[in-house]
């Protein structure tokens, strides 16, 4: 918790420092981000998601919801919750520009073959389109951890995650246990 | 700053040492008025979108005709530096084509041999929303100029002999949804455009920009401030019970009813024009949020309507809404079409076409709006009009279909209009949500019905007596659009990389070729040096998630 009070300050001083989307200031700020979500937004620890490369917008909006409290995390919202709009944008774009190093996860081929299925009849490509690549605030799953998305889709689920205006609460609310394990699977094997 | 962008652009695609884009060709010369007003009879060029400002797509040359089709073969293949959706409808004249990419790419190539003139990258702005793929659906041109509408919400003007930028200037604000993938139109030194973001709560519209200059000259906002809870009407324009609880939703208009701003209502299809009587008509999407109809009490005008309005000065003429207070996103969106119809005393009067999401063709006096008729259903409609629930509610059709934002194509000769239909069975699903501040906003989700097959087809339709004269049914549902010729051909591709010509009259399929990637977009026809020829774009589509590419393809005999 120390840890978190430090890092909250240096990105406090540094938001008063930038007016204008940066990577480069965004870089300075995202050091506070390294103990938990790796170098340069690639997290080593499966249940901190990976950053890099992931899709501006979204990884904006996000921070914009733990700041404003439409998204709760123990860690994350006392970390957004005095950074300013430029701070979230340079380090959504920050993120964005960085490049993911590949997952190591083996997959159970069955599993990701049910995920797939599901994964069709629920219709995520229609929103994060083929490849689970994203488009602005519809997040890039491809390249995630495993842990991580199973988690997401379960909060979703349980509605400890609801930031999402109806859509991804609506999505799980069918799905089974077994569905968001298979999912999770598809999803984390795609590269 | 065209030295500067060509450099970059030159290395930036074209990669090899010694590469050089073509000289612009001397035939190009600007698209003058009377051309654009002529486009229905011009066998030589393909000027708007949907081929003329009526927007029949039908092309007039009969040299590809139902004799010789079976002979047809791929003359060249444009590939463009982006391998996403594609759902452009070249434009091509005097032998120069205009070809758009997702993502806001122009190229200029020569329509003969595929060879690139230029080509342009818009710098997109640091937000884009869109819901639905990258996608762009192609350029309008008049007097030397392109105009294209960018997914951050931008019109741009280039110069289309060298695809220098002009100008530029914003149709809305990104960071609240709004974003464009139409293709524009231009009239009377306007041009005319509305917006994506119906699934984003923003407030619809269509703005007219000086053609000259950008700066813009009227908007005409698909969401009344006042009046947009309507007539309360207890049925869909078919007659059938939508099953609204009326008296809830006026009690809780009553309490709220000051929610204009998001109330959805995207035009994100072109528009058609009547010169004659200066009128423009276009369809509205869904309201906003999609399937949570809690939030938006009232009809929710002009969602799902067809709306015609004054060209120059943008003033309400009349609107016809088919689906009030819609929950299930079976919105307006297909581009209509501006034919004469016979009225229900068989007398022909100037009518108005659309193609349903629900899966008619509605026909429509183009005077006042009034429906004359509607079609067969041209696809299965199950439990019409079973409300979403929380766990999921199964109604025919899903919400991509009947006809999607698939424009049709009419045959005059023939009195059939031609409709892409998709079958994907959905079920609804609703979760309430307060507006989430320009983030995608649905308030449920759709999900495919499992285990039930997805199909399409491609209908004739006579627009005279509504029924189907033939059907033509394809393995994937069709998104993309048609193309009708005076060869007693209609054309359209498959998701499959299927592209196929029909016999007009009996639906029969007399050629086809496999593209290698999904074939969704609208084909089009124009001719060089006395040839004609048929192009189309193969990049296949995200929102179905059909075999992604990035081709044009250019056939002839």
């Amino acid at each position: 918790m120390k840890a978190a009070h430090l890092v909250f300050a240096v990105l406090t001083a540094l938001s008063f420092q930038s007016h204008a989307v940066d990577i480069e200031a965004g870089k300075k700020k995202a050091e506070a981000c390294i103990a938990c979500h790796g170098v340069a937004g690639n997290s080593t620890i499966p249940m901190f998601p990976v950053l890099a490369g992931q899709n501006a917008r979204y990884l904006y909006l996000e921070l914009r919801d733990f700041k404003e409290g439409a998204r709760v995390n123990p860690m994350m919202s006392p970390m957004a919750v005095n950074l300013s709009k430029e701070d979230m944008q340079d380090l959504a774009a920050y993120f964005a520009a960085q490049t993911p190093a590949a997952i190591k996860f083996q997959a159970d081929p069955a599993k990701v073959k049910l995920g797939f299925a599901k994964s069709e009849e629920v219709l995520c490509s229609m929103c994060h389109l083929g490849g689970m690549k994203g488009q602005n605030e519809i997040p890039k799953l491809s390249g995630q951890h495993y842990a991580y998305i199973k988690k997401q889709l379960m909060d979703f689920k349980a509605r400890d995650r609801h930031n999402d205006a109806g859509n991804m609460t609506s999505v799980t609310k069918t799905l089974s246990d077994e569905d968001i394990e298979n999912i999770s699977q598809y999803v984390a094997n795609i590269n | 700053m065209l030295a500067t962008a060509g450099a970059g652009i030159a290395q930036e695609t074209q990669g090899g040492a010694g590469i050089k884009a073509l000289p612009m060709s001397a035939a190009l010369l600007p698209v003058s008025q009377a051309m654009l007003d002529g486009a229905a009879k011009d066998s030589k060029n393909w000027l708007h979108t949907n081929g003329d400002y009526a927007q029949t797509r039908y092309y007039p040359a009969t040299q590809i005709n139902a004799k010789n089709v079976a002979t047809l073969k791929p003359k060249f293949v444009f590939q463009t530096a982006v391998v996403e959706s594609m759902e452009t409808a070249p434009i091509v004249v005097n032998g120069v084509m205009f070809i758009t990419t997702s993502y806001n790419y122009v190229y200029a190539v020569d329509a003969v041999t595929g060879r690139e003139f230029w080509h342009y990258k818009h710098k997109m702005g640091p937000v884009t929303t869109f819901c639905c793929g990258p996608n762009n659906r192609g350029v309008a041109v008049s007097e030397g100029k392109l105009y294209m509408g960018t997914l951050d919400a931008k019109l741009i003007a280039l110069d289309t002999k060298t695809g220098k930028l002009l100008w530029e200037t914003e149709i809305a604000d990104p960071e609240k949804g709004y974003s464009e993938t139409m293709a524009p139109t231009v009239a009377d030194g306007k041009v005319l455009i509305g917006t994506n973001g119906g699934e984003y709560g923003i407030r619809g519209f269509v703005k007219a920009f000086d053609a000259q200059t950008g700066k813009l000259d009227w908007t005409f906002y698909t969401i009344p401030e006042k009046g947009h809870e309507g007539v309360w009407a207890k049925n869909d324009a078919t007659g059938r019970d939508m099953h609204r609880d009326i008296a809830a939703e006026k009690v809780a208009f009553a309490k709220k009813s000051n929610f204009h701003e998001t109330l959805g209502g995207g035009v994100w299809t072109t528009p058609a024009i009547d010169r004659a009587t200066k009128t423009v008509f276009f369809v509205v999407g869904n309201p906003s949020p999609d399937l949570y109809g809690a939030e938006r009490p009232g009809d929710n005008l002009y969602t799902d309507s067809l709306v015609a309005i004054d060209l120059d000065t943008g003033k309400y003429k009349w609107h016809f809404q088919y689906i009030s207070h819609d929950v299930w996103d079976l919105d307006a969106v297909s581009p209509p079409i501006l034919v004469d119809v016979k009225d229900k005393n068989g007398k022909m009067i100037p009518g108005v076409i659309h193609g349903g999401k629900t899966g008619h063709v509605y026909v429509h006096d183009r005077r006042d709006g009034s429906l004359i008729r509607f079609s067969d259903a041209m696809v299965p409609q199950e439990n019409m009009w079973t409300l979403p629930t929380a766990t999921g509610a199964r109604m025919l059709p899903g919400a991509n279909g009947g006809v999607e934002w698939s424009p049709m194509a009419y045959n005059a000769g023939a009195r059939l209009t031609y409709a892409l239909n998709l079958n994907q069975p959905m079920t609804y699903q609703v979760d309430g949500s307060n507006y989430p501040n320009g983030k995608l906003w649905l308030g449920g989700a759709f999900k495919n019905a499992p285990g039930e097959e997805q199909s399409g087809n491609v209908t004739a339709v006579n627009i005279d007596t509504g029924k189907i004269t033939w059907q033509a049914k394809t393995d994937q549902p069709m998104i993309g659009g048609a193309l009708a010729t005076a060869g007693n051909l209609v054309f359209a591709g498959e998701g499959n990389g299927l592209f196929k010509a029909y016999d007009a009259k009996t639906g029969k399929v007399l050629w086809q070729f496999q593209c290698g990637a999904g074939v969704n977009a609208p084909p089009v026809s124009y001719m060089v040096n006395g040839k004609q020829y048929i192009a189309v774009a193969v990049g296949g589509n995200s929102q179905m998630d059909f075999k992604r590419g990035n081709s044009v393809m250019v056939f002839g005999l």
